[in-house]
């Protein structure tokens, strides 16, 4: 006899548990199944956990900034629950975007004022006093230290910046999974580890389960595929699911480095989470006064796609998929030092290596399937891990008013952020979408 | 004053290293400044800085990609540098007899920094080899240094936890250990600086050594594989935090 839960959800990371859990204080009974060995240990464990509103598109902007009454009420929202591991810290540095070519900066504040969100307009002299290591002058554009322009002097100033009080980061994206593991545990979600699904079971276009490598059948009329970077790979289970997606994914390799702040400044404690675009980075405070630096994807950058089982086998073992690479830590390190003259950059990398999980338009897919029962929240990007308490129930209420009957695909929901009292049309991120043009195809979003 | 640091061009310790052939590896891999030495050329430029009128001197045996480790090092504050270019894989019978003929044809120096050990080889020898063919002074493992006139004041760790006092006149040859001092990393304008810094190469043939009576010769790599294993420590957070001091104290042998 094979066991039975209402939703199974494939992966335990930042949007897996939270849909668990919204799903679970609805009434169902969840299951989520993770290859590996505990919740949030897979790309989320990479994120940068980042909190800031500034997206390409006014719906992206509103979900973003909906999100921070989650990070900013974090023990509510979970409930009060204990979790034996102490919980997440929402670091309330506030988001500074700085105003360039490298962001469409004039759209993003379009969208500020059109969902409310809170900002300053911040000028040079603003921006010194408060971050008094930034070198302000305009870089663009983005080059490669290979490049011989890289080290050319700049002659041009920036233009200010927007100032985003309630941005931040998470101090540990790890443990906020863990802690939304505890809260959808509370509520009576299960979470098994250690498992991988290597098929998505169907009958009549109806999904009924999923089978393990080991055999096992676990049942259930709701399966949602929230793989991250093995997205795509789960959607080829799932009979004329992948076929029925428009819009596709795919594992992006990216890599995150971290450098001692400069003497004497505490970056830790005195610094901004930062999004420069004129360098085609961001970088945020990190533990041990370090700054962590993450790449916005520059087109000089090339891309390099990998398939993620090949990429996880070297992980931690042989192979060179989790090493820093010097070209890139290169690239990286240096650019964030032109904003930060006085940074220091160690003779040896230091950082991290993991996976995106890339839709075509860098856009996310949080949708039903051609499957009846099969529904999908992929294609995340590197920047949805901020957006993850507000999709759990965005997707929850889809999956919940799909099972009771909406044709999405022709009548698509409307989901109202309860915080700012906003609806938005969650056909926006269907699968079947045509590439939006308004992204800014990169981590941006 | 003229200091020399003797510093190798080695495998990242992050790196993977996949064994090509019997005796040979995948050098497609990132190379780094060998660590120790990171505090030999930290202890070098504070010496300059000290002393004033002063040049310090980076000088390395190596492919020719080990020009970057001197980039590395000039960047961290030396003033020039000299490779001993050579494809073999120099052992440290080789490297201190080049290093002795290239640093005697640039002229004698004060002090020689060097780390006490490199982390791919881990002989230990090379600062001991150098110092007897330059009949200087030498001392290792050294964590605290001072210089007063013509006489230096080191601190060594030796064996069971003591710790050695030595005062030893110029000129000396110093092998650096991690306790010395904490390297100051570049910024990206020393960096840029660097580039444009002095850098003589020699040929190891050009420099005529004596070959030595013997010399060491890997046969064959292995890998070296090492097992890591979970274990979690359960109870009262009281009873667990003696558990660890025991793990920490018995096991790990770190208290």
């Amino acid at each position: 006899m094979n066991k039975k839960y209402d939703a199974i959800i494939i992966g335990a990371g930042i949007i897996g548990a939270s849909i668990a859990y919204e799903l679970c204080k609805m009434g169902y009974k969840t299951l989520n199944i993770d290859k590996l060995s505990d919740a949030g240990t897979g790309s989320t464990a990479a994120s940068c956990g980042i909190v800031r509103a500034h997206y390409s598109t006014e719906d992206g902007v509103a979900i973003a900034y909906e999100g921070f009454n989650y990070w900013l009420d974090w023990e509510n929202y979970l409930g009060r629950v204990k979790d034996e591991k102490g919980l997440a810290r929402f670091m309330n540095t506030g988001s500074i975007l700085l105003k360039s070519q490298g962001h469409d900066w004039r759209k993003v504040k379009k969208h500020y004022d059109a969902v409310g969100v809170t900002y300053e307009e911040w000028d040079n002299k603003k921006i010194k006093e408060m971050v008094p290591v930034y070198d302000l002058h305009e870089f663009w554009p983005v080059t490669r230290p290979e490049d011989p322009q890289f080290f050319d002097k700049p002659a041009k100033i920036l233009e200010g910046a927007l100032f985003s009080p309630e941005g931040g980061y998470v101090n540990d994206p790890v443990l906020s999974v863990h802690n939304i593991m505890r809260a959808a545990e509370a509520k009576g979600g299960e979470f098994m580890f250690n498992a991988e699904v290597v098929e998505i079971r169907s009958q009549d276009n109806q999904v009924l389960g999923v089978m393990l490598k080991d055999g096992t059948q676990i049942d259930a009329p709701v399966v949602v595929n929230v793989a991250g970077p093995h997205s795509y790979k789960i959607n080829q289970m799932a009979k004329g699911v992948y076929e029925g997606c428009n819009i596709k994914t795919k594992a992006l390799r990216h890599e995150v480095m971290h450098c001692p702040s400069p003497e004497g400044y505490d970056y830790l404690n005195n610094g901004y989470q930062t999004s420069d675009g004129d360098l085609g980075c961001y970088y945020r405070p990190e533990v041990g006064n370090m700054f962590l630096i993450g790449s916005e994807d520059p087109e000089c950058d090339t891309r390099e796609w990998v398939d993620p089982d090949e990429f996880y086998a070297g992980k931690g073992g042989h192979g060179r998929d989790n090493q820093l690479t010097d070209a890139q830590w290169k690239a990286q390190t240096y650019r964030c030092a032109k904003r930060v003259p006085s940074m220091q950059i160690p003779n040896q990398p230091r950082g991290i290596c993991d996976l995106y999980d890339c839709s075509d338009d860098w856009i996310p897919i949080y949708d039903k399937s051609d499957m009846k029962g099969f529904y999908m929240a992929i294609g995340t990007s590197g920047n949805q891990y901020k957006n993850a308490p507000v999709v759990g129930v965005m997707m929850a209420r889809l999956i919940d008013a799909c099972e009771k009957g909406l044709d999405h695909d022709e009548d698509p929901f409307q989901f109202t952020l309860r915080h700012i009292g906003r609806t938005i049309n969650v056909g926006f991120f269907s699968r079947k979408r045509e590439i939006n043009y308004d992204s800014s195809f990169s981590v941006n979003g | 004053m003229k200091i020399c640091v003797c510093v190798k061009h080695v495998p990242d310790s992050a790196a993977k290293i996949t064994i090509k052939g019997k005796n040979q590896f995948d050098e497609s891999i990132n190379f780094i400044l060998n660590p120790y030495d990171e505090h030999a050329v930290e202890e070098a430029v504070r010496v300059k800085k000290q002393v004033g009128d002063s040049e310090v001197i980076a000088v390395s045996v190596g492919k020719k990609d080990a020009i970057n480790t001197l980039r590395s090092a000039l960047a961290m504050g030396a003033d020039r540098a000299i490779l001993i270019k050579t494809n073999i894989r120099a052992d440290s019978v080789i490297t201190s007899r080049a290093l002795k003929a290239a640093i005697g044809q640039d002229g004698k120096p004060d002090i020689i920094f060097t780390g006490k050990a490199s982390i791919d080889n881990e002989g230990f020898q090379t600062m001991y080899r150098l110092a007897a063919a330059l009949n200087m002074s030498v001392a290792s493992n050294v964590i605290a240094f001072s210089l007063d006139q013509e006489r230096v004041l080191v601190e060594c760790e030796m064996e069971a936890d003591a710790r050695g006092i030595i005062d030893m006149p110029l000129p000396c040859v110093i092998g650096t250990s991690k306790g010395l001092n904490k390297p100051s990393y570049p910024t990206l304008p020393a960096i840029m600086k660097a580039k444009k810094k002095e850098v003589k190469i020699i040929d190891l043939e050009s420099l005529a050594i004596e070959k030595p009576m013997s010399s060491i010769e890997i046969l064959e790599l292995k890998p070296a594989v090492e097992e890591r294993s979970s274990k979690e420590l359960k109870g009262q957070p009281e009873e667990v935090v003696m558990q660890l001091i025991r793990v920490l104290r018995e096991e790990a042998k770190v208290l």
